[in-house]
């Protein structure tokens, strides 16, 4: 492997590793917030894709459709947040853990069943970045699009947690529920808000991955598992660990990728996400 | 010996399953045999998850991967060594049965909770699907292989029966044996820890239970069925292919049918299984939606059903029998 090859695989691996931890942060914020681990949150992402596309298709401008994807979605989530969610926040501790899990698998599942009875092409963005070319080495343009989305995403993400009132307040919720109770925050409205954050968090993950290859209906519940499996390696409390998680298994994946293939490179992904779990298991309960 | 009441439960059921096979090939019509080989399947699957996850609230989401691993292992290994795969099922029920066993053994040492297990066995069923594909060499990939190792065509002969047929009366026996099993199972001292470990591994501990000993058991137990119902499943379907091993076609069914019918009851797991297949056929006339229907159903079950079909029937009986027989029996109703 020659030193460009490197350089490239690295570079391509953290445009993966930016997709991997929009999504992890997704799943973070909403289990740290709520127990509700969101395993309907890849099919989200898939909705916001097919949005963007079709929209894009109709009006000519990519900026427009994914910006109507992501407000498709975020509508979404507020009807979710308020009708099932509202169901699964009235039990408390491992039973709305549980009870979460299945009416969000749910809610994959139905979703999935219907945008396969009437979206079921395949959609990518035409989005027009040209590729990079220096000293030698290649860069597409769907990563050059990654990083100057992503960077920036991600950056006001954790702004708007450190700097801002609201921030503040999700923080204190995830820390300690009752004191939040007590200081006048009220988490469910917090929580309804980081859902509908969440939700675009992933589906710009989508997008960005729509931009360097097809996307399927069925690709919703990898980037769900991805999601989770960056989440739980990076602690699903942490949302540090997890962006940082998100990049690590970003290198190691694109990587793999190349030494030993695609199929044994998500199984290895799997694995690592067994170890962390038999290793730390205290750490998601 | 298994309590009286759970013994005419499964003599009645048997009643109406054992002519079942007859009557659906009456006409020559071997599309609704087949549908009746899927439930008596998926009824058996759905006893396991019933013993493992409603009796000692390990969530299994691997159910696909235990019956493929007990599928491919019975008749890979049979294929190489040349003998019948009815030889080799033990082994594929035994290395299923291993992988639930050491999942459960690290899961109760660990103190997985039950989203940790769940994830884990989900990491596990993502991984063995992909090594199903992938590992063409060994699984024959994507396109998988037609199976007949099970074939039981050579007692249908003899009885002068259809071989399908025969094979439904396999599943029946398969089904039924399950359900005795598990009759005895919950009246046993093993019942008793079953149900002492789900209400609180503390208490059940200080009275001297084993808990990991006890989960451990009914892991490997659930894991081993899955395992040699895998092979089944296949021969009735006649290959073996990954698809038929996918969460989405194994384990989402299975839970739903579960819920549906009932946890911790006897008939619960087959009145779940036959309603959940009579559903996908009636939704065959529009079987686009079948999916999305599956995915409302499994909202709408655990949002406001989680207590299932026969508890709810049971209930029902119950008040009706007491109101009925006066206050005497109404007073422990």
């Amino acid at each position: 492997m020659s030193l460009t090859t490197g350089i490239e695989l690295v570079i391509d691996g953290l445009a993966r590793g930016l997709s991997f931890a929009l999504l992890g942060a997704a799943i973070t914020l909403v289990f740290g917030l709520g127990n509700v681990l969101n395993l309907a949150l890849g099919t989200f992402a898939v909705i916001a894709v097919v949005v963007a596309v079709t929209v894009a298709g109709a009006i000519g401008s990519v900026a427009v459709g994914a910006l109507t994807g992501l407000i498709v979605v975020a509508t979404l989530g507020l009807v979710v947040d308020r009708t099932l969610l509202s169901s699964v926040y009235r039990s408390e501790g491992e039973e709305r853990i549980v009870l979460g899990i299945f009416v969000t698998l749910g809610l994959a599942i139905a979703l999935d069943g219907l945008m396969y009875v009437y979206v079921p092409l395949t959609y990518s963005l035409a989005h027009g970045v040209p590729g990079v070319e220096l000293a030698g080495i290649g860069v597409r343009g769907s990563t050059v699009l990654t990083f100057a989305v992503a960077i920036p995403v991600l950056t006001g993400l954790f702004g708007f947690l450190d700097r801002t009132r609201l921030g503040t307040a999700t923080r204190t919720v995830v820390h300690n529920e009752t004191g939040a109770l007590l200081c006048g925050v009220n988490p469910r409205r917090i929580r309804t808000i980081i859902f509908v954050v969440s939700l675009v968090l992933a589906g710009i993950a989508g997008l960005l991955r729509a931009a360097s290859s097809d996307v399927t209906v069925s690709a919703g519940f990898e980037l769900t598992v991805f999601a989770i499996i960056v989440a739980i390696v990076g602690g699903v409390r942490d949302l540090r660990g997890t962006v940082l998680a998100g990049f690590g298994l970003g290198l190691v994946i694109t990587a793999a990728n190349f030494v030993v293939g695609a199929y044994l490179a998500n199984v290895l992904l799997f694995a690592v996400a067994v170890a962390v779990l038999i290793a730390r298991p205290e750490e998601i309960s | 010996m298994i309590p009286r009441a759970d013994a005419t439960q499964i003599a009645a059921l048997a009643l109406v399953l054992l002519p079942l096979p007859l009557i659906v090939t009456a006409g020559g019509a071997t599309y609704q045999l087949r549908i009746v080989a899927l439930f008596l399947v998926f009824a058996t699957l759905t006893v396991a998850l019933n013993i493992v996850f409603a009796h000692t609230d390990q969530l299994f989401l691997f159910f696909g991967a235990l019956a493929g691993i007990g599928t491919y292992t019975t008749a890979l290994i049979a294929e190489a060594v040349g003998i019948s795969a009815w030889a080799t099922l033990p082994l594929g029920a035994l290395a299923a049965g291993a992988l639930g066993a050491a999942v459960s053994y690290v899961a109760a040492r660990r103190g997985m909770t039950v989203i940790v297990l769940a994830i884990l066995t989900l990491a596990l069923q993502l991984a063995a699907l992909e090594f199903f594909v992938g590992a063409r060499d060994i699984t024959g990939g994507s396109t998988g292989f037609p199976f007949d190792g099970l074939s039981v065509a050579p007692i249908a002969d003899l009885a002068g029966v259809d071989e399908r047929v025969a094979f439904a009366y396999v599943l029946i026996a398969v089904l039924l044996a399950s359900l005795v099993g598990y009759a005895r199972l919950r009246d046993s001292r093993w019942g008793a820890a079953f149900d002492a470990v789900r209400q609180d591994p503390v208490a059940a501990e200080a009275a001297g239970i084993d808990v990991i000993r006890t989960k451990v058991f009914a892991g490997a137990l659930g894991a081993s069925i899955v395992g040699a119902v895998g092979p089944l499943y296949a021969q009735s379907e006649g290959y073996v292919l990954p698809s038929m091993f996918e969460f989405q076609a194994v384990d989402v069914l299975v839970l739903v049918m579960l819920v549906l019918g009932g946890s911790r009851t006897l008939l619960g797991p087959v009145v779940g299984a036959g309603a959940i297949v009579l559903l996908d056929e009636f939704l065959g006339e529009i079987g686009q939606w079948r999916t999305a229907a599956l995915g409302v159903l499994l909202v709408v079950l655990f949002l406001y059903f989680r207590q299932g079909i026969v508890p709810k029937v049971q209930d029902r009986y119950d008040a009706y029998r007491s109101a009925n027989d006066g206050p005497d029996t109404a007073a422990d109703g």
